[in-house]
């Protein structure tokens, strides 16, 4: 069996190396679309955890009506809290949102009663949490119709939006530039076919069973996958350094968490290698037009 | 023939047609016994080669049957073909020799596909090179070496699996008559040697000098079987 394994896997590298160009070609678009496709899954990621690290700085504001006693605030508080979507839940006693107003504001709040009600200061999870929590919100009788539940609407429905473009675009550019690699795949293990037709045909003659002849093409379509698989990685990693630096230059305080290389290599990889041997396997499958 | 155990190979009704309604073989009815030596005549077009895919497989018939040690090629499954190949020596027209390998190369290339180990290689291709007398060419590559000494190389190739038969296409097509002879006098040792020997040829010169089996044919059918012509007087 050894024998038969280094005769195939020799027979799949005098390819790779008889084959160059379609080689490099095949490696190299199954890289970049790879790379393409993992960075923007890979940036799509960074992006919803940074996005979701952001629903501090869009707290909630939600109003009572006035007169509302403690007893139900306390329960207003704890069924918000229950609500799917909802951090944290704060009281803010109207006594204390106006020391705070005629601290920051004294020439305005001179001689004014106090006009605010009780409130709550209510922390969301998730950026999609926004509009339904809300909604919850409002329907709850205590709550003042006007203004009721202020938040961020409009910037948290811009964010989600744009993760929504990025993950279409992204999705359509490197799923263009996947079949483009495969079908360059395809073409290279077709042409290994051309060029070793007389090889293939003497091993036709004598015998040589359907193993011999086709596992080497299966091995050449799976080693270029396998290999633009890793260059991609590697591209990944070498992108988030730049973009790092980029970041750091720029004296943003955004800090991306450090980039899983190991598992990078074996993602990307082990999806190249599948891809090229599906693709080799159809090169191997399909006949020739012209035959 | 003794008539009462079956013959080595049988063609019996066979026909052949290829796409288009082009027919490759009409009615053809033959039988060959074990350690026959046998020529296939006819002009280009006439079937000879037909005759011969039929039995390396590389063509199925449309009707009739064909037979080979008992086995009836025209039920083999697709994954049997490639242990039917390993039984029989094929010595194509074209000699079929990689360009880039040496003489021993190509041999062992051919043994390493069927699955032999590279100690095996080592100990056989230099004994199989020399059963055709081409030994002393073993580091030649193809374009070094005269059409005959092509040839022996194609049969050496032929003879990696010890076959018991062994089927060539035109075999001294592209050789000078000396060197037809000599490719020739190779066949028939190994056809002394109990290997039963199926050549398709229009070399007229050669044929009638080696005084073996002539099955002629003619659009497709047999016009013409020598074994049949010294039977008919002593029947």
């Amino acid at each position: 069996m050894l024998d038969r394994l280094s005769f195939v896997i020799g027979e799949a590298m005098t390819a790779l190396r008889r084959n160059g160009f379609m080689t490099f070609a095949a490696i190299s678009t199954v890289a970049v679309s790879l790379f393409l496709l993992g960075g923007l899954g890979y940036g799509y990621l960074r992006v919803v955890e940074y996005a979701n690290s952001i629903p501090g700085k869009f707290d909630m504001r939600v109003y009572l009506r006035q007169g509302v006693d403690p007893n139900t605030i306390s329960q207003t508080a704890a069924t918000i809290r229950g609500f799917p979507g909802v951090a944290s839940v704060a009281w803010i006693p109207k006594e204390k949102a106006w020391a705070k107003e005629k601290k920051d504001d004294p020439a305005n709040t001179v001689g004014i009663e106090n006009p605010y009600p009780d409130g709550f200061k209510i922390t969301i999870k998730t950026l999609k949490d926004g509009d339904p929590v809300a909604e919850k919100i409002r329907r709850l009788a205590v709550i003042d119709p006007e203004p009721g539940v202020i938040y961020l609407k409009d910037e948290q429905h811009l964010i989600d939006e744009g993760l929504q473009v990025m993950r279409w675009l992204g999705t359509f550019i490197a799923s263009l530039l996947f079949v483009t690699a495969g079908v360059l795949i395809f073409n290279a293990i077709k042409l290994t076919i051309t060029y070793r037709r007389r090889e293939i045909r003497i091993m036709q003659l004598v015998g040589a069973s359907r193993f011999m002849v086709q596992v080497p093409f299966l091995i050449e379509g799976t080693v270029q996958g396998i290999l633009g698989g890793i260059i991609s990685a590697i591209m990944l990693g070498g992108a988030q350094q730049v973009f790092q630096k980029f970041l750091m230059d720029l004296d943003a305080r955004v800090h991306l968490s450090a980039f899983p290389g190991a598992e990078a290599l074996v993602i990307l990889g082990g999806v190249g290698g599948i891809y090229g041997l599906f693709c080799s396997w159809l090169a191997i499958t399909l006949p020739n037009r012209a035959q | 023939m003794s008539g009462e155990s079956s013959p080595y190979i049988e063609f019996k009704d066979v026909q052949v047609e290829y796409p288009g309604h082009v027919t490759g073989l009409r009615d053809v009815s033959l039988q060959i016994d074990k350690g026959d030596f046998v020529f296939f005549v006819g002009k280009t077009g006439a079937g000879k080669s037909t005759l011969i895919k039929l039995i390396t497989r590389e063509v199925t018939h449309t009707k009739g049957i064909v037979t080979l040690a008992g086995r009836d090629l025209g039920r083999l499954r697709e994954r049997d073909i490639p242990p039917l190949r390993r039984e029989m020596g094929i010595v194509p027209q074209d000699f079929a020799l990689l360009p880039r390998k040496k003489v021993w190369e190509n041999v062992a290339y051919a043994m390493r596909a069927v699955g032999h180990s590279r100690t095996e290689v080592r100990r056989k291709v230099p004994a199989i090179l020399d059963s055709v007398n081409i030994g002393h060419r073993a580091d030649a590559f193809p374009h070094q070496l005269s059409g005959g000494e092509q040839q022996r190389v194609a049969i050496a190739r032929a003879l990696i699996n010890n076959p018991p038969l062994l089927i060539a296409d035109e075999p001294t097509g592209n050789l000078d008559p000396e060197r037809s002879w000599e490719i020739m006098e190779l066949l028939k040792s190994l056809n002394l040697n109990g290997t039963t020997v199926l050549v398709a040829s229009h070399d007229m010169m050669v044929i009638h000098r080696m005084a073996r089996r002539i099955v002629t044919l003619e659009n497709g059918q047999i016009v013409h079987d020598s074994a049949h012509e010294e039977a008919t007087p002593s029947a």
